[in-house]
């Protein structure tokens, strides 16, 4: 074979690869924690409210407060101090909590990690599973898997969960209703209502673009040439369906995938998870902007991470594609 | 303490017109309990679900249900509350040689967690850090009337007032008089009561680890210092749970055993019907208010207020809201709060107009004013349902009463800055909030919405009448005498209006049916609620 292999160039150009994402990262991660520092220095309360777990602070406890936090200090000073720390690897403490953010991530990150690895695992099997099945073989399963998936769409994670939770944690008792459990049988108990709420929607959406990325490639030329050399249907359907589509598939399943991290707010809370989403939101709402800064920083890490992946993956499935570059 | 209860029991029970027999004292649902059966059995472990996660367990910070749930289970004040809110002795016991000095006596053997001896110099460091101005504590302001605190002995401390102060004993059952231990916090510093740093108290539980997300746990302290108390429970996990539904099937499933939901009661009916758990209503010492925010827009009329507080259908937010756990008021202050001189109390309250609804009369105020077609704003966060749905009360009332509404929603985390920021709640007329004193006392609270300066007293009101009666309560040592200064007091704000009282609620106990023994009424927030805490026999 006189062409590279994907994994050959994949090979070659790792490096200059690496460099120009991390680059990207970096970049990222500074406007990113620029942009998200001014909307909570604009938006309106105060960061020492939540100290008051609901009742009035004297003024002079807010005053203290507000000069412990440097509250007080125009905005670029503000920033300055959390970047010069983070810069030195302090990402300072939490106001609620008086603990450092680090710490407070590490307790958190593995809830996420676990719960959206799990709901990509059901992504992938049953969505793009369902999709191809259905794109190979219309007929009533194909008409059913449209009909569910359309509903399947439409259902939010929320309504999801309370769902879940009604009928398998409450009525049924399968699964239970909240927490994470401990050990690593008790955390799949745990997880799984939390990731297939979690993975619902999307599940529906990456299986309908699998089946219309694979009902398009079945119906080209080359797949009907193929067929009617009499190559046998295997061979056609994984060399020349699948791989066709799969171009589409990782792309929707990326972006899906890439998503759950900030869905998994929603699910985190419903389920009393201790996750990092529904940690942003809380500290996001109560103004603890080291945490909020923190957790973004994480987030817009996985996210990179997540397409840098997906790129990768793309090289791989087709040798033409260029890496870091777009596909087709 | 049976004879206690009974009659804190029927006072209640007569205030609300609920009727009950004594046997009822640990009766689910309809009939106020202070306390329930004490458990009998061991248990090894039970998970406690807070409205939030626990913020912090330093006592000067201490200032949410979740925090007082946790810090009451593991700390003990100077003087304790019991369930029917009386004051008993705590770690020590208070006498007054003369009506500007108090002395506190520690009880023998108190001790901490680590063993060590409980000390005057404790006493004395953990009251100096309340009123610290650089720690910027919470409580600072109760000690106002204090000249000094002297360690007088090895377990004695003496308090010197600049003039008499008969609610400081009630303050130092709460948080602002819990003792912890002087060499712990000075270790720790600043991470004193935080994750990182823990806590060193005296209480039957103590503090395990801390892990923010997963909870506090509390396990059993087997050399509590009072011999009287043997705490039933291996380990008791406070769990936040900021969802309802997940609290609800949490409960329902076993995954959690016992909650106070103080704010989280939009399903209790439905847990009144579950077979996994029981609920018990207890007096409350909490209400749910109209807070007045501005005294210069539409709220300034004193005829707008009263026509507000008339066109409310308060039993609409008890049915809906509360799911029947609330009782219509007649004062600002909860009649769950006479813990003392309780005939006297109970007799003025029972003088006093019940505030119904009369949407005639308040048309009729409003246009005799001039005031129709006004402008109220209202605070509220669509988040918090109990919020929500007074805010949608107050908004029917204000239209019904030819006013225009503007509800100005937030977040329910920033709700909690209509309470400390002047600057985000500027342009709000009111909010509803739901607010108690720290201890049985109606002054408690009272004294913080309408005195000159008070804690709560968002716009500068002020009542001479309301205010003498209040300053002369505060310096008169009878409690009888002292709880009809109150009820003036009362009486005249529930005229005057400087909030309007919605509703009162109960203290709702929503615990796992394997389960008995913890505290039923609001003393659960500032003393152990668990020391009987156990498996039912």
């Amino acid at each position: 074979m006189g062409q590279p292999t994907g994994w050959g160039r994949l090979k070659r150009m790792r490096w200059r690869l690496f460099a120009r994402r991390l680059a990207i990262l970096i970049a990222s991660l500074l406007i990113a924690s620029f942009v998200i520092f001014a909307a909570l220095y604009l938006a309106p309360g105060n960061p020492v409210a939540a100290l008051s777990g609901g009742r009035p602070l004297p003024p002079g406890s807010i005053h203290v407060l507000d000069q412990r936090y440097h509250l007080n200090e125009p905005f670029l000073t503000q920033y300055w101090y959390w970047l010069d720390n983070a810069l030195h690897g302090n990402l300072g403490i939490s106001i609620a909590l008086r603990e450092n953010v680090s710490t407070l991530i590490a307790s958190r990150i593995w809830t996420t990690a676990g719960l959206v690895l799990y709901a990509s695992v059901i992504i992938v099997v049953l969505g793009v599973g369902l999709g191809i099945v259905s794109g190979l073989r219309p007929g009533r399963l194909d008409t059913s898997t449209l009909v569910v998936t359309a509903v399947s769409a439409a259902i939010p994670a929320f309504v999801a969960a309370i769902a879940l939770i009604l009928l398998f944690a409450v009525k049924l008792r399968w699964f239970p209703a909240l927490g994470n459990g401990t050990g690593l049988v008790s955390n799949i108990r745990h997880f799984t209502l939390p990731a297939v709420a979690l993975a619902f929607a999307s599940l529906a959406i990456v299986a309908r673009v699998t089946r219309a990325a694979v009902r398009t490639e079945s119906d080209r030329e080359h797949v009907q040439t193929a067929v009617s050399r009499g190559i046998p249907d295997r061979y056609v359907i994984w060399r020349h369906i699948v791989r066709n589509a799969a171009i589409p598939i990782t792309t929707i399943t990326g972006i899906t995938i890439a998503s759950l991290i900030a869905v998994a707010a929603v699910v985190e809370v419903a389920f009393g998870l201790n996750g990092l989403g529904a940690y942003l939101v809380q500290a996001a709402q109560s103004k603890d902007i080291a945490v909020v800064q923190g957790i973004s920083l994480v987030l817009v890490t996985a996210f990179v991470v997540v397409n840098l992946l997906v790129d990768v993956l793309y090289t791989v499935l087709d040798p033409r594609v260029a890496l870091g570059g777009s596909p087709r | 303490m049976a004879v206690a209860v009974a009659v804190a029991f029927a006072l209640v029970a007569s205030a609300c017109g609920r009727t009950a027999s004594v046997a009822a004292r640990t009766s689910p649902v309809r009939g106020l309990v202070v306390d329930t059966r004490a458990g009998t059995r061991r248990v090894t472990s039970v998970v406690w679900a807070t409205n939030r996660d626990v913020i912090s367990l330093d006592p000067i910070f201490a200032l949410g249900y979740p925090e007082f749930t946790a810090e009451s289970l593991m700390c003990e004040s100077l003087l304790r509350q019991a369930p029917d809110g009386s004051l008993e002795p705590g770690l020590a016991t208070v006498s007054s040689p003369s009506p500007t000095t108090m002395v506190f006596t520690l009880r023998p053997g108190v001790r901490f967690w680590d063993g060590h001896p409980v000390t005057s110099a404790d006493v004395v460091y953990s009251l100096d850090r309340q009123i610290s101005p650089a720690l910027g504590g919470s409580y600072g302001w109760v000690f106002d009337r204090v000249a000094s605190i002297t360690a007088t002995s090895q377990d004695q401390v003496t308090i010197k007032l600049n003039e008499p102060d008969y609610w400081l004993e009630n303050e130092l059952s709460s948080s602002a008089g819990v003792v912890i231990e002087k060499s712990f916090a000075e270790k720790q510093g600043k991470n004193y009561g935080t994750p990182a740093g823990g806590i060193m108290c005296t209480g039957a539980y103590m503090l395990k680890s801390w892990t923010p997300g997963v909870g506090v746990v509390a396990v059993r302290n087997p050399h509590y210092w009072n011999p009287s108390v043997h705490p039933l429970v291996g380990q008791i996990t406070i769990k936040g749970v900021s969802s309802i539904a997940a609290l609800t099937a949490g409960l329902e499933t076993g995954a959690i055993q016992g909650d106070y939901p103080a704010s989280q009661v939009s399903t209790l009916e439905q847990l009144e019907h579950s077979s996994a758990v029981r609920v018990y209503l207890g007096p409350g010492w909490t209400t749910d208010a109209f807070i007045v925010a501005s005294l210069k827009g539409v709220l300034g009329s004193l005829d707008v207020r009263r026509a507000l507080s008339l066109a409310l259908n308060r039993q609409g937010i008890i049915d809906s809201v509360y799911q029947g756990a609330a009782q219509l008021p007649r004062w600002l202050s909860n009649a769950g709060t006479f813990g003392y001189g309780q005939s006297v109390f109970d007799q003025a309250y029972d003088s006093s107009p019940v505030l119904t609804q009369n949407i005639v009369q308040a048309r009729k105020l409003v246009r005799q004013a001039g005031d129709t077609g006004k402008t109220l704003t209202i605070g509220t966060t669509s988040q918090l349902p109990v919020y929500a749905g007074d805010a949608g009360a107050y908004q029917a009332a204000a239209q019904a009463i030819g006013l225009k509404v503007v509800l100005r929603s937030v977040s329910a985390q920033d709700f909690i800055d209509f309470f400390t920021d002047p600057k985000f709640r500027a342009g709000v007329d009111g909010f509803p909030g739901l607010v108690f004193g720290d201890s049985a006392d109606p002054a408690s609270l009272l004294s913080q919405v309408v005195m000159p300066g008070g804690l709560q007293n968002f716009d500068g009101f002020s009542d001479p009448a309301i205010t003498a009666a209040l300053e002369q309560a505060r310096s008169t040592a009878n409690p009888d005498q002292r709880a009809a200064l109150v009820s003036k007091a009362e009486k005249l704000s529930a005229q005057q209006l400087p909030w309007i009282p919605d509703v009162e609620p109960d203290t709702a106990l929503v615990l796992s049916k394997g389960l008995t023994g913890p505290v039923a009424s609001s003393a659960y927030l500032f003393a152990p609620w668990a020391n009987q805490l156990g498996g039912a026999g």
